[in-house]
């Protein structure tokens, strides 16, 4: 397998291409649109370009229900437009993945910059209950790994899989070996126009909408969380790399802001999810080791909270706003912690 | 008078009634739709039904075909969806006015812009029946709503306009002129290129009744006595039905 310079969001559609896509619709959003740029020259694979970010998801929707494989590229923004139906999504059960640019917000912030801002919204953007499956690589290799993932991530949980990314790795352009030999989930349930199914976002058992039956949507719900639980538990993905030294600090960080981390390797021990969501819970065994957790993430604490609150302990957070990732910035605040 | 019940194979027999008020005019909708899927013979396995949400988006749901009951005023982007998906599928939509001309319109005018090939019969009742009687995109002026209690101060969307040079075919007919509205349907079904129904229907419970209508049979004769069918206008007056078939785009 050669190798190839590819930027972020060129892998992101390689890797959707090799994972079997066959349908995308998207809105053009800076730092998403190369994605989409790259699909449409690709040619079993139909692309559209929609009105907003809503048709977006929904066509999206519609083509997985037809029985092929659809993905949806957005930034924050469009990621806001389509939290309805991110939720519709997970009560009809399709499968499908969204690609999620994260830049700088709220509102239209500051486009052309990185963030981590969008990472609660994963989780609990739309209303209701819903235990979507997240994931979050740092590097260009990764982004082509973890797509193929969050293919098969989605096919085995039927359900809409985010995979989180920033303007800073999409854009960022290194050396990957795009391998082939990936295990690849096909469809498993049949495709529209097959049967006498019914898909609707109401409460329902089978193809019966059940509007008012609250056992019935007690199942329901039960039944999506271990769902997701147990898929999630095959995609256990995380990277902690033990200090050299002897150190009683873990430093937690994730995505863009995870590659400044690997300076400090050093000084103390690392710990990065990958698999946001559900939380991987081997942290529980990780943290004891260590008499303080610092955490770094480019928004104003979002993630550390699922930390804390699995961890029952208090974590020191270090806020790194705006887009600019500065080792010596970075380490100031390291030293004030210290 | 004919007893044809053959249409009977479309729909989910079993759980009927459907959850409508009574004199509602969905259902002679919903029927007339199967009349038309019978009068093609349309394959069972192969078509797909998707509705939005409101009294006439539960529609999907008594159709005895894959269907899909979408988010507010997504059926039309989910139809297409489908559609370039797996052309080899008959894609319709069933919704309300509120779901695809309101919640909904943005799609409604790129799916014209896109002319894909799909049918869109729209239950065009001039009110959000299911949320008590709100003002809709096709409530005409001055009329009273619950949001409009001094009468509705805007005027309605005259819905084929949007559909002008587009090469789309537009219908409009009634629940009354149940012959004519069928064989819009089934005008819509064969065409090949982005098809539109404006199905007018009543609603009694939480609209006619406040305009002063007695029952529903009221606001039939009223279809009755105020539509004329007229299948070869270039464009209808507010007062006709019937068929449009669009020219092509003017391109530049």
């Amino acid at each position: 397998m050669p190798k190839q310079l590819l930027q972020g969001n060129q892998a992101i559609a390689l890797a959707a291409e090799v994972a079997g896509l066959k349908f995308f619709a998207g809105y053009p959003i800076t730092p998403a649109s190369e994605i989409i740029h790259e699909l449409v020259n690709k040619k079993h694979i139909k692309t559209l370009q929609m009105e907003d970010e809503i048709a977006s998801i929904n066509a999206v929707m519609g083509a997985s229900l037809a029985g092929v494989k659809a993905m949806t590229a957005t930034s924050g923004p469009g990621f806001s437009l389509m939290q309805e139906s991110i939720g519709h999504a997970h009560m009809m059960e399709v499968p499908i993945v969204i690609v999620n640019v994260q830049r700088v917000g709220p509102s239209t912030g500051m486009p052309t910059l990185p963030a981590q801002g969008d990472v609660i919204q994963c989780i609990h953007g739309s209303h209701g209950d819903y235990f979507p499956i997240v994931f979050y690589p740092n590097s260009v290799a990764e982004l082509y790994q973890y797509t193929i993932a969050a293919f098969n991530a989605a096919e085995e949980s039927l359900s809409p899989v985010i995979l989180l990314s920033d303007g800073y790795i999409s854009h960022l352009y290194e050396t990957i070996t795009p391998h082939r030999d990936f295990e690849i989930k096909h469809r498993t349930s049949p495709p529209l126009g097959a049967s006498n199914r019914h898909f609707t976002g109401l409460s329902h058992e089978g193809s019966i909408p059940k509007t008012s039956d609250i056992d019935n949507y007690r199942r329901l719900i039960s039944r999506f969380q271990e769902k997701q639980q147990l898929t999630a538990q095959r995609y256990n993905y995380y990277e902690y790399l033990e200090c050299g030294k002897e150190t009683d600090i873990l430093l937690i960080s994730y995505g863009a802001l995870s590659r400044v981390a690997y300076y400090f390797k050093n000084d103390f021990s690392l710990y990065r999810p990958i698999r946001m969501f559900p939380v991987v819970e081997e942290i529980k065994i990780i943290a004891p080791k260590y008499k303080r957790i610092i955490m770094m993430e480019m928004n104003t604490g979002q993630y550390v909270r699922e930390i804390e609150r699995l961890l029952r302990r208090e974590i020191e957070f270090i806020p790194i706003l705006g887009g600019r990732i500065d080792l010596q910035e970075i380490k100031q605040k390291l030293r004030e912690e210290k | 008078m004919n007893q044809n019940t053959s249409f009977k194979r479309y729909l989910k027999m079993d759980l009927l009634p459907t959850p409508w008020c009574p004199g509602c005019g969905n259902g002679i909708v919903l029927k007339t739709i199967c009349q038309a899927f019978d009068e093609l013979n349309l394959p069972k396995n192969g078509t797909v039904v998707v509705s939005g949400i409101g009294c006439s988006g539960r529609s999907a749901g008594y159709f005895d075909l894959d269907s899909v009951h979408t988010a507010h005023g997504r059926a039309i982007p989910v139809a297409e969806g489908i559609k370039y998906a797996i052309d080899a599928l008959n894609v319709i939509v069933a919704s309300g006015d509120g779901d695809l001309l309101g919640i909904g319109g943005n799609h409604l005018l790129h799916a014209i812009r896109r002319n894909t090939n799909i049918t869109v019969v729209c239950y065009a009742n001039e009110t959000y029946g299911m949320t008590g009687g709100q003002v809709s995109p096709t409530t005409p002026h001055n009329i009273k709503t619950l949001t409009t209690p001094n009468g509705n101060p805007d005027y309605p969307l005259d819905v084929q306009f949007l559909f002008k040079h587009s090469g789309c075919y537009f219908a409009r007919s009634t629940v009354y002129h149940l012959n004519h509205l069928k064989k819009c349907i089934v005008e819509a079904l064969k065409f090949q290129g982005f098809s539109f129904v404006e199905a007018r229907t009543m609603c009694i419970v939480n609209y006619g009744r406040r305009l002063g209508y007695k029952n529903s049979n009221e606001m039939l004769l009223h279809y009755k006595e105020f539509y004329k069918i007229n299948d070869d206008a270039g464009e209808l007056a507010p007062n006709e039905i019937g068929i449009i078939k669009t020219n092509t785009l003017i391109k530049s």
